[in-house]
């Protein structure tokens, strides 16, 4: 199935008559990423469009099949690299599970606290191109410094900037450091006050609105048609978050707030995910408030474990971008039968044809980055 | 708001900064302190100490040329070699050690959990560089020594913003 099979009836990419013109968008492209968008273009409106993924495809499904149930976390976070802990996150969920082993209660709080972390390093990564792909240069700087605060505490906790490889079945790989708390709690609450700044500078700059604002509208309906999820299902009026719907770990422990916008134009879209990074640094406020002071943080595991049986597993977890699903097929070996990880960057790409249809095309980048679409999550 | 009041206040915004410190790390004149002396693991208890993810450090009166730092990095990078020393340690029968090509190590630290003699640590030294593919691979004599390093820089917040003190 191509993406011109589910578009509308008349959409698709047929008629190419003497005034409409082809155009390619990428693949390496500043306004694409390792993607190709075929834009068909009606002087400055574009009458149909064709993304077209698969550029970084790695075969991250494929190498989970040829190694055991520790070996498969460092190379299964590749995908969302300023994510990894998210990504990562439910396939170790999913690992738990088939191997039978249990998880302490401060290594699930860790978990929460990384978690929460490593949404708010993606998307101020996410915000600052989102920022340079409509020409704000501020908008670029500005958040590209300040996840600086919140990767110096993650390399702190993980011992690496990005590809943390720290959550591992059974807990996580090691405990927080001394005074990380206090430090923790100082640096978030400062990046909270930072990002408030964005609003002046950004969200109500009337040229960022007048840009963005009715552009590429999502109704509520199609938010649900198109299965898309996340920030992108919010911000067309769907009250949807696994962290509340379906909590995993201790969120049902933890008061979350979920944002809910109704305009469904590339303008919600672009906030929702700033307003989730305050919901962050709440949540990171509670959890180090309700975590236990000490105990284990990790399962003692051998380096290649055994697992109890066949069995099959599906978990999902809240990421960046949206409730991101990994499928684990085990047949009793020591490696996974197969390993399919469901990414919400491709559900979303799903809705993209149909926005851009009757759009110029200087609004073709901030309704495409408004989707919050990672080409290498897609492709995997 | 009107469209005027909007821009002055965008403006404004950034022009306050002018006023507030800078938060640039200015490396290589500064480098950032890290916690501990790098990631370590007990394996006694089962759980890692906290710490950076930099180059391996080895003890060669703990390891025992077991190969399982080698196992361990098959699935992840194939980065760990063993290779033979000249010298004889009195628990290391087949004088077999680890080599570790940088080329390759993605610094996950698995090598380090899969040690159980607490004679592979790693260390806050992440400057490898090398202008050439065999100065990335590091020796048994390489590994074991400690690096010399000089890193002070922290994260300081005032109320004139944050900064790299």
């Amino acid at each position: 199935m191509t993406m011109t099979d589910i578009m509308p009836p008349g959409l698709a990419l047929k008629k190419v008559d003497e005034r409409i013109m082809t155009l390619n968008v990428g693949p390496q492209h500043p306004g694409s990423g390792h993607m190709r968008i075929v834009v068909q273009i009606d002087g400055d409106y574009i009458v149909a469009c064709d993304p077209d993924p698969g550029y970084v495809h790695r075969g991250e499904e494929k190498m989970a099949e040829y190694r055991n149930y520790i070996t498969n976390v460092p190379h299964l976070e590749r995908p969302v690299i300023h994510d990894s802990c998210n990504v990562l996150y439910p396939y170790v969920l999913g690992a738990e599970e088939i191997l039978g082993i249990e998880v302490p209660e401060r290594a699930k709080y860790v978990r929460v606290i990384c978690s929460e972390l490593n949404r708010c390093i993606y998307t101020m990564y996410w915000l600052a191109i989102y920022g340079i792909f409509l020409g704000h240069s501020t908008m670029f700087m500005w958040p590209a410094g300040d996840r600086e605060l919140l990767i110096d505490l993650m390399e702190k906790v993980s011992g690496a900037r990005v590809t943390h490889a720290h959550f591992i079945p059974g807990g996580v790989r090691n405990d927080l450091p001394a005074n990380f708390e206090d430090v923790c709690l100082r640096q978030v609450n400062y990046f909270e006050k930072r990002i408030k700044e964005y609003a002046a500078v950004f969200y109500d700059n009337p040229i960022l609105i007048s840009r963005t604002q009715d552009t590429g509208v999502l109704s509520r309906e199609n938010a649900i048609r198109y299965g898309t999820t996340g920030s992108v299902l919010r911000a067309s009026g769907v009250d949807y978050d696994l962290r509340v719907k379906a909590p995993y770990d201790v969120y049902d422990e933890l008061d979350v707030h979920t944002n809910v916008m109704k305009e469904g134009d590339s303008y919600a879209r672009s906030k929702v995910p700033w307003l989730d990074m305050m919901e962050s640094c709440n949540i990171i406020r509670q959890a180090l408030q309700k975590m236990p002071k000490s105990g284990s943080v990790r399962t003692k595991l051998k380096p290649n474990p055994k697992t109890k049986g066949p069995a099959t597993v599906y978990k999902r977890v809240e990421s960046g971008r949206g409730s991101l699903g990994c499928y684990i097929v085990s047949d009793g070996k020591t490696e996974p039968y197969r390993v399919k990880m469901s990414v919400p960057s491709f559900r979303n790409l799903l809705a993209m044809p149909n926005l851009l249809i009757g759009e110029k095309l200087g609004n073709m980048p901030s309704v495409y980055w408004s989707l919050n679409y990672w080409p290498v999550e897609a492709d995997r | 708001m009107g469209t005027a009041t909007g821009i002055i206040r965008a403006l404004n915004s950034g022009i306050k900064h002018l006023a507030i410190k800078r938060f640039t790390l200015r490396y290589p004149e500064e480098k950032l302190k890290f916690v501990g002396d790098g990631y370590q693991f007990d394996p006694s208890t089962g759980v890692g100490i906290a710490g950076l993810k930099g180059r391996h450090m080895l003890f060669h009166d703990h390891c025992t040329g077991c190969q399982l730092c080698s196992i361990a990095c098959e699935g992840v990078a194939e980065a760990i070699a063993m290779v033979k020393v000249p010298e004889e340690q009195k628990q290391n029968k087949k004088s077999i050690m680890p080599q570790i090509d940088y080329g390759k190590c993605v610094f996950c630290g698995l090598c380090v959990d899969a040690c159980p003699f607490y004679a592979l640590y790693m260390t806050n030294d992440y400057e490898l560089s090398s202008f050439t593919k065999e100065g990335l691979i590091y020796t048994p004599a390489q590994l074991a020594v400690k690096p010399y390093l000089t890193q002070d820089s922290e994260i300081q917040i005032t109320d004139r913003g944050a900064t790299h003190g």
